[in-house]
């Protein structure tokens, strides 16, 4: 069973408090959310950067791959700019 | 504190529904950063965005706001 339809117990078998269930769920979310982040950044970046793979990860396609990772991350903090302020 | 307790704790359904909303509100950023990356970055990424880049940026997340509020509209009538 994993740790989502198990309740939520301590080790002694009693349930926990609910702070200890929100520090547990901030944990999990944040590795969720970084999980989920990590794949579209290696989805996004070989589509952009290993157009004909080779032999081996050439120097000009790691260092696309490098500023294809910071752009994304800086095109992340556009849309959500863009998302969020208000419009005059 | 046993489960039906903690199912009616109001901290820790607080704390559900602010993660509820902070999840629409990643899968937003997240979808729109997808579409918008794909139309407007179209050359290989630089050392910084070009400020035709980054203008195409906002603009893709504003227009594609207005679309979705004309698609519900045109559902509506």
């Amino acid at each position: 069973m994993d740790s989502y339809s198990s309740p939520p117990m301590g080790s002694g078998g009693r349930a926990v408090s609910p702070e200890a269930i929100m520090e547990q769920m901030e944990s999990q979310l944040a590795n969720a959310y970084a999980e989920e982040f990590v794949e579209t950044l290696r989805e996004k970046c070989f589509d952009k950067c290993v157009t004909k793979p080779g032999s081996s990860l050439g120097g000009s396609e790691s260092s696309c791959i490098s500023r294809c990772v910071d752009r994304y991350m800086e095109a992340t903090g556009i849309i959500s700019r863009a998302l969020f302020t208000k419009r005059s | 504190m046993d489960s039906s307790e903690l199912a009616n704790n109001p901290q820790l359904l607080q704390y559900l529904n602010q993660q509820k909303e902070k999840a629409m509100v990643n899968q937003a950023v997240s979808k729109l950063t997808s579409v918008c990356w794909d139309k407007c970055i179209t050359d290989k990424p630089g050392s910084k965005f070009s400020s035709s880049e980054s203008s195409c940026l906002t603009h893709c997340a504003q227009r594609y706001m207005d679309m979705s509020m004309l698609i519900m509209k045109r559902f509506q009538q």
